[in-house]
């Protein structure tokens, strides 16, 4: 199968080489056409600055991310991002916040609201097109950005912790959401969580990084079926996945906890 | 704490009326004392004509057709100063907030003539512009333009910067993420500035009117004071009084279909 991503030996390193500091160091990591990655790690493993390098927001960094072959230099129309911030515009409806990338591709207003029609009801927003995102609760705005960044058409999908402000029912509820549009989509995926649920649940495989600098510590292939749901927090196998993550990530988020404990204890802020 | 400051002072429907009726009653005793002071004699009437006076006075103006001429003219200058000073303040503010190095550069100037009164600017002004609709225009302008160029520039420098990430994420250019990004999130402090621009640039025209020029309610207004027509004079003032907040409400009501307060 042909990657619709690839990432090689890339590192990025914040500041000069004595004084700096190295958030990433040699991360290769490859993504099949239709397969959906997650990363995880604890925090400051160097997700964001993941995610930054892929979505083509952070220009300067050593190796090199390939897009369907292509090596690619920032933002890109192969990439599309979701952020974990609050990103709807507040001044758009649904319809016209999911209709924004294909106005920025000259996509008529008739074409581009039918397309957008069409996103929306993927993310079962269906009803909601005319509302504002103050209207919309959390987990509805955020699935008003995915729809949005679905019309964009991207040949890979980049989430970072699109849900990470939500609570854990309303997560897996959108989880769901996400398995169910995966499975009509295809969409090749990458996400980057903290929550290690979400990374079984959703995942094919699983990129377990370290602390800093963020290495890939394992990669782990899910085994669950597909259509997979909510429901298969309950299988037995889930738990072991779960337990096998958590026993990799347990070591270096508590080395990151102290070193984060360490530099408030000396006055200086923890990045 | 806030949202208690707010219903305090937005009239709900039962207070709003109590409200209403204080400020009436508020008015109608200013103006009762005003007119006590008047006929006691204790004040020179010239100073202050009863109210009778200033009344009859300002139906006498609204009757002459020679005082809208007078009107038309200072709201053509006031109006195209907040034109030209307004749409050059918004431009500014605009590439102030794109560009960090113009920014830089700019700011400190920006804010050391801001707050400066414009009137210092006439004689220079009269000199450029000669003695016709000019000067005043250009007052109107100079005294427009730096409110909607520094709450401009406020306002992009609020803009919010996930939204800019996002918009850029999609392969924007730069004059479309001007405009659907920064122009959306800029229209109500830039509305509001208008508030403001057009009062100061309707008190430049008038400035201006008054130190030079032959036509204009800042012309009529120096005419009936060096004739020493108080009543006319008042008259005058009071329109120029409702000019102001009806161009104020106007623009505050188109303010609010875009969530300005």
């Amino acid at each position: 199968m042909a990657n619709d991503l690839e990432i090689r030996g890339v590192s990025k390193r914040y500041g000069d080489p004595p004084g700096g500091l190295l958030a990433i160091s040699d991360i290769s990591l490859n993504v099949q056409k239709g397969e959906f990655v997650s990363i995880i790690g604890p925090s400051g493993c160097g997700k964001s600055t993941l995610f930054g390098i892929i979505g083509g927001l952070v220009p300067d960094y050593d190796g090199e991310v390939r897009v369907g072959g292509q090596r690619h230099v920032g933002t890109h129309k192969d990439i599309g991002i979701v952020f974990q911030e609050e990103s709807t515009l507040p001044w758009r409806t649904v319809l016209t916040n999911v209709a924004l990338p294909l106005e920025i591709q000259g996509v008529s207003r008739a074409e581009r609201e039918e397309r957008a029609r069409h996103y929306i009801e993927l993310v079962g927003l269906a009803g909601f097109e005319n509302s504002r995102p103050v209207e919309l609760s959390g987990g509805m705005r955020q699935r008003t950005a995915i729809a949005r960044t679905l019309a964009f058409q991207p040949k890979v999908l980049l989430m970072d912790e699109p849900f990470g402000a939500l609570d854990e029912q309303t997560r897996l509820l959108l989880g769901d959401r996400v398995l169910a549009i995966h499975k009509e989509l295809k969409q090749t995926t990458l996400l980057i969580t903290h929550n290690i649920t979400e990374a079984v649940q959703l995942s094919d495989r699983v990129v377990v990084m370290s602390y800093r600098p963020g290495r890939v510590l394992r990669i782990l292939d899910i085994d669950l079926p597909r259509p997979r749901s909510s429901d298969s927090v309950t299988d037995e196998r889930f738990g072991r996945y779960v337990a096998a993550i958590w026993g990799d990530l347990r070591a270096e988020a508590s080395r990151g906890m102290k070193e984060a404990e360490a530099l408030r204890g000396t006055g200086r802020r923890a990045g | 704490m806030a949202t208690a400051g707010l219903t305090a002072f937005a009239p709900s429907q039962s207070g709003g009326v109590t409200v209403t009726m204080i400020r009436m009653l508020t008015l109608a005793g200013l103006l009762a004392a005003y007119q006590a002071i008047s006929s006691s004699g204790l004040v020179f009437t010239g100073a202050m004509p009863s109210l009778w006076a200033i009344g009859s006075a300002l139906l006498r103006q609204l009757a002459d057709a020679g005082f809208y001429a007078h009107l038309g003219i200072t709201a053509y200058e006031a109006g195209a100063g907040i034109l030209i000073g307004g749409s050059v303040g918004l431009l500014c503010g605009i590439a102030l907030g794109v560009s960090r190095l113009l920014a830089a550069v700019l700011d400190p100037w920006v804010r050391a003539l801001a707050p400066a009164p414009k009137i210092v600017f006439l004689p220079i002004l009269m000199v450029v512009f000669g003695i016709d609709a000019g000067p005043k225009i250009a007052m109107a302008a100079i005294s427009a333009f730096f409110p909607v160029a520094v709450a401009t520039f406020g306002g992009m420098r609020g803009v919010s910067p996930i939204l800019i990430r996002v918009v850029r994420s999609f392969d924007a250019s730069l004059l479309q993420l001007v405009r659907l990004v920064y122009l959306p999130s800029i229209v109500v402090p830039v509305l509001g500035s208008l508030r403001l621009a057009t009062g100061v640039a309707l008190i430049g025209a008038l400035l201006a009117e008054v130190k030079m020029s032959n036509r204009g309610l800042g012309y009529l207004i120096i005419q009936d004071y060096n004739a020493f027509r108080t009543a006319e004079m008042y008259a005058l003032l009071i329109s120029v009084f409702t000019l102001a907040l009806a161009v104020n409400a106007a623009l505050r009501a188109f303010g609010r279909r875009y969530g300005a307060v």
